[in-house]
């Protein structure tokens, strides 16, 4: 019933033979009924070979396609998957034992050896990887059983195992047979679903691996669509062209609510709204203009009024969904008047700042804070560029990054270390900040396994950065979808997108 | 003859090589793809290392003079980020563009060249005052506020056709309205013109005083004569059809070269763009040089042994 | 609107009714860009959180009413399309005389002096018309930083060949009519032959590329402002509010369908007004009636 447009009375009226020999290769999956789950994401994936892109569109694929080392759970904590079990052997070694019978689509068995394979692919830098930063502290993997690896690493390091959770593991006689190139476009891996046909740029088709190990897919075919337009996603979600859909606009949920046959599906996640304060050059260099900048800001406001309430208030960088969050932090509650008596404090009345930003970016936000900061005297100029030239200015010296900048963080590793460390230490491409304590506070706690003595650092390192206001944590940002109602899924903070994980109500 | 087609073969190469060059050295002063294939949180070192196994910390004119031995060998490259030869990328998407743009243009000659003949033809009566605004209307929308109307009118209202993709043969017909929209009017406006200038001539008036209807003359005399700006108009228009596409095909979700051109310039994906930029200049080299012998086919007065110089 | 110089004559005012109406429209674009300041009922940059995305007519508690609505981010609608109308006509009637002005004299020169100078500029209108315009459009923004000189010229960069082209086929056409082989013969050389003897033979496909081009420059701007990469942010073009405006036909259509239209009337007008001034100034149907 949703499917419905006509292409028999469409078709006799407009088609014409070159039309059908053309296009019609790939319709009739259209029909399909309900075993197909129809999914429109933002754009087609760049690549499906899982250590070549890092991307959302390409992982939102292929993570389908392939089994981790480890996953997360819906409460967000460290699982097994292919790793049955791990245990320390010391600060810097980690041994896995393996689940056993694990198969491969083309029927190979997967072994320690393709485990420590898929590790030294991703970290050998002939390989490009672009994710090896994310896995270059890990110095050596051997196999040290039949189902047995042990991985060490160049120091303590507390991070590995939320980095392991994004370790795809591929078979290495196939990557070997076919080359890196023929992989990536035939992808052959162990998990729930297998690459059937894969159109670049239209579709990419997906079909269940019988007898997968984890247990029985919940649809026969899943078929994965790019569609950057949001506003014709949702038509495509509201025509039966879709059954859920990625990146809904805050503005459109309230419209996808209303309609009886949808859903809104909503997490907060560990992706952290924020904004970035200059703190080596220009008027912002001032910490009483930071300050003032930071009350000035109307957190609640940005996420009642204008994101319709997704988003949650956060007083830190950092969300509640990362290790390392320190509830209890004041923060700078919205206070015009006292933002205006720092300024006038610091001279900087009328102070010209440069707010540079990306059309990635949501640029209500960027408008409202231009006003609220022009409210207590600071002159806003708003810079767009695309994305690249945005990034280039942001992580480069001081004086070409602007005063201010919104983001969207997130490390996809749920630990301050990924957040705050990459954002606020002063080596760090990302940082217009320095301070001796901070650096030092950061560095204690990424170089520790010890949890208790992580959290303490981070509480310090998070007294500093109130103190000097380099960043404002503006919001937890919330992952929106819209599916038909009878979808059952629970969308988790980390974003990802396992077709495992949903199905069909009744 | 023979010396017009090496003349004209001479300078087609110094247009590609001018038309890459252009482009290598814009593409290369915007930055390059490093800073977005690394994830969030990679250290400038990561980064360098990166950069550095990419090849883009080579002096330009090293990446260029590598790029252009690249080509003498016909080799174009394979994309950063999808690690696929762009060749492979280009011709994969180039039917979907040469279809849309095909139905397109169709779509904008079939109806813009009769309602320019015919609001020439009848200059400032009812017909002319009524289609010209009505052949203007779909050049005067942009198109991504077009489309999306065409989507929920009749896509998400009437379900008569699918709101986005390629797959369906029906899929074309919403995009190729959008696009085409665009041409129609420039079309019948250059049609009009033209058949208007024909017409106050003196020979065409010598003719009609014979006692020639009107309809015979456009048809014999006229529409070939008028036909010199519709086809330097269609050179041209071809060109900005795949300009227009670009933002059709991102609204469509189509996958022609349009999106493909929009995605790589947005992820600095160089291959690919200068890939795109030899097609580019190939077609319009060679449009460039059909119009160049149609216009000696249908109007003598100019002739190929003068250009030959 | 360089193309109205025909200084023999001033512009009549016998009218077509199409073309009056046209007439008319422009004229109240061009005084709703002037006086903006003084039709205004609110400052376009004024935001109210707390009023976003309500219809037209609405009315605050204070009495205010926004007679056109607001937009996502809670500013007056009617204010912002008021003064839109500046820029989306100042880009347009800057990128046309940039544009215009260098394609016309290049194609002229090409079609009037051929060999190598021909050769030259008909090679570079190839390379730039087969360079994506979005790439130079975004690799300006790159360089330059964004705004309306760099947006005007991107535009009149990007767009002079399609003149060089016309003006081009068009002076081929008329170099062999008499008049200008008269005039050569006669020792007409340079600027005056292509000014006096040339440019008024090939002026009305001209203008009817002109007036083309300055509607697709308006929205062109609106394509670049949909890929954000137009006007700054909070200065408002009918192109920018309506390319956040599509995105809310669901849910506030009011945001797209007044800039929508103004935009449309603007082409429109342009467009059908460009085709009377053609009627009237085309030397040959001027001679031959």
């Amino acid at each position: 019933m949703a499917r419905v447009y006509r292409p028999e009375l469409t078709r006799a009226l407009f088609g014409t033979a070159a039309v059908l020999a053309v296009t019609l290769t790939s319709g009739s999956a259209l029909a399909a009924g309900k075993d197909a789950l129809l999914v429109t994401i933002a754009g087609d994936a760049a690549s499906l070979d899982p250590h070549v892109q890092w991307d959302t569109d390409s992982y939102t694929v292929y993570r389908n396609i392939f089994d981790n080392l480890v996953t997360r759970n819906a409460k967000g904590e460290i699982v097994p998957q292919i790793g049955k079990s791990w245990k320390y052997l010391n600060d810097n070694e980690i041994e896995f034992e393996l689940v056993d019978g694990i198969k491969f689509h083309d029927g190979t068995p997967l072994t320690a050896q393709d485990v420590v394979f898929s590790v030294q692919r991703i970290t050998n830098p002939a390989f490009k990887s672009p994710q090896l930063s994310q896995f270059n502290s890990i110095v050596e993997a051997q196999v040290v059983g039949p189902n047995k690896i042990r991985l060490r690493t160049s120091s303590p390091y507390p991070a590995l195992m939320a980095q392991l959770v994004k370790l795809s593991v591929v078979p290495e006689a196939t990557v070997k047979k076919t080359g890196d190139v023929e992989f990536n476009q035939k992808p052959v891996g162990s998990g729930p679903y297998k690459l059937v046909n894969w159109q670049r740029g239209v579709r990419i088709d997906l079909e269940a691996v019988p007898g997968y190990w984890r247990g029985k897919a919940p649809f026969e075919k899943v078929v994965f669509r790019g569609v950057s337009d949001p506003s014709t996603r949702i038509a495509d979600l509201r025509t039966g062209k879709a059954d859920v859909i990625r990146n809904v606009l805050t503005d459109d949920a309230p419209l996808i609510a209303k309609d009886p046959n949808l859903q809104v599906l909503s997490v907060p996640t560990e992706r952290i709204g924020y904004m970035f304060l200059n703190a080596l050059h220009g008027p912002t260099a001032d910490v009483r203009v930071r300050r003032a900048i930071a009350h000035a800001v109307d957190r609640k406001g940005i996420i009642d009024a204008l994101l319709g309430g997704y988003g949650k208030m956060v007083n830190i960088v950092l969300t509640p969904a990362n290790f390392g969050y320190i509830d209890g932090f004041q923060g700078y509650p919205f206070d015009p008047a006292k933002a205006k008596a720092l300024i006038k404090e610091a001279g900087a009345d009328g102070a010209q700042l440069t707010f540079i930003t990306s059309p990635v970016y949501d640029q209500r936000v960027v408008q409202a804070i231009q006003q609220m900061l022009g409210e207590v005297g600071l002159k806003v100029n708003i810079a767009t560029s695309d994305q690249p030239t945005f990034l280039k200015r942001r992580q480069g010296n001081p004086a070409e990054a602007g005063n201010l900048s919104t983001g969207n963080w997130s490390c996809a590793c749920q630990d301050a270390d990924g957040v705050i460390y990459p954002l606020f230490q002063s080596e760090s491409i990302w940082s217009k900040y320095k301070d001796k304590d901070f650096d030092a506070a950061v560095e204690a706690a990424r170089t520790t396994l010890d949890e208790k003595k992580r959290m303490d650092a981070y509480r310090k390192a998070f007294e500093l950065l109130e103190r000097d206001v380099p960043g404002i944590g503006l919001f937890q940002g919330v992952a929106i979808y819209a599916a038909r109602k009878e979808l059952q899924w629970a969308p988790t903070p980390n974003e990802a997108f396992f077709v495992f994980d949903m199905k069909w109500n009744g | 003859m023979t010396g017009f087609l090496l003349n004209r073969a001479a300078q087609s190469i110094v247009s590609f090589w001018g038309a890459i060059s252009i482009v290598f050295v814009i593409m290369h002063l915007s930055g390059d793809p490093t800073l977005l294939l690394v994830p969030e949180g990679a250290t400038r070192a990561d980064i360098e290392q990166l950069r550095h196994l990419l090849g883009f910390d080579r002096p330009l004119i090293v990446q260029y003079a590598d790029y252009l031995f690249q080509l003498l060998r016909f080799d174009f490259g394979a994309s950063l980020i999808q690690r696929v030869p762009v060749m492979d990328i280009i011709l994969s998407r180039l039917p979907y563009t040469l279809w849309l743009g095909g139905c397109a243009l169709a779509l904008a000659l079939l109806i813009g060249i009769p309602v320019g003949v015919l609001t020439g033809l009848f200059r400032g009566r009812l017909v002319d005052r009524i289609c010209m605004p009505i052949v203007l209307i779909g050049q005067s929308m942009p198109t991504f506020w077009s489309g999306i109307l065409l989507i929920l009118l009749f896509a998400v209202e009437l379900r008569w056709l699918p709101s986005s993709g390629a797959e369906s043969s029906v899929s074309v017909i919403m995009p190729a309205v959008a696009l085409g929209a665009l041409s129609m009017a420039t079309y019948a406006r250059i049609a009009r013109t033209g058949v208007i200038e024909e017409l106050s001539k003196e020979y065409v008036r010598a003719v009609r005083a014979k006692g020639v209807s009107g309809i015979q003359v456009v048809l014999s005399h006229v529409l070939r004569n008028a036909s010199i700006p519709i086809i330097t108009v269609s050179a041209l228009e071809i060109a900005n059809l795949l300009a227009g596409a670009v933002i059709v095909e991102t609204v469509f979700a189509w996958p022609g070269l349009g999106q493909l051109a929009v995605q790589s310039i947005a992820s600095r994906d160089f291959l690919v763009v200068q890939g795109l930029v030899v097609l580019g200049a190939f077609t319009h080299i060679g449009l460039n040089f059909v119009a160049d012998l149609l216009y000696g086919v249908v109007d003598p007065r100019i002739s190929l042994s003068r250009r030959d110089t | 609107m360089t193309s109205l110089a025909g200084p023999t004559r001033r512009l009549p005012f016998g009218l077509s009714p199409i073309a009056a109406i046209a007439a008319f429209v422009l004229l109240v674009f061009v005084v709703m860009a002037l006086l903006a300041p003084w039709l205004s009922p609110f400052d376009p940059a004024r935001q109210t959180l707390l009023a976003r995305l309500k219809p037209p007519g609405f009315t605050t508690v204070s009495g205010a009413v926004y007679w056109l609505g607001t937009d996502e981010v809670g500013r007056d609608l009617l204010s912002r399309v008021i003064y839109g109308a500046r820029i989306s006509l100042l880009v347009a009637v800057l990128s046309v005389a940039v544009s215009g002005t260098l394609g016309t004299c290049l194609g002229m020169i090409a079609g009037t002096y051929r060999g190598w100078v021909e050769i030259v500029i008909m090679r570079l209108v190839d390379i730039v018309l087969s360079i994506p315009a979005i790439l130079l459009a975004i690799v300006t923004v790159a360089v330059l930083g964004p705004g309306l000189l760099n947006l005007v010229l991107v535009l009149g960069l990007t767009r002079w060949p399609r003149y060089t082209r016309v003006a081009y086929g068009q002076t081929l056409s008329v170099a062999n009519l008499t008049y200008v082989t008269a005039a050569r013969i006669s020792g007409v050389r340079g600027p005056r032959l292509l000014l006096r003897h040339m440019l008024p033979n090939i002026l009305a496909p001209m203008i009817v590329v002109a007036t083309l081009e300055f509607g697709l420059m308006v929205l062109f701007e609106a394509g670049l402002s949909f890929l954000g990469l137009g006007i700054q942010p909070p200065t408002p073009s009918w192109g920018s509010i309506l390319a956040v405006g599509r995105n809310y036909v669901g849910q506030a259509w009011w945001i797209a369908t007044l800039p929508g239209f103004c935009l449309f009337g603007l082409v429109l007008s342009i467009n059908l007004l460009g085709d009377f001034l053609r009627d009237r100034f085309d030397p040959r149907s001027q001679t031959s009636s």
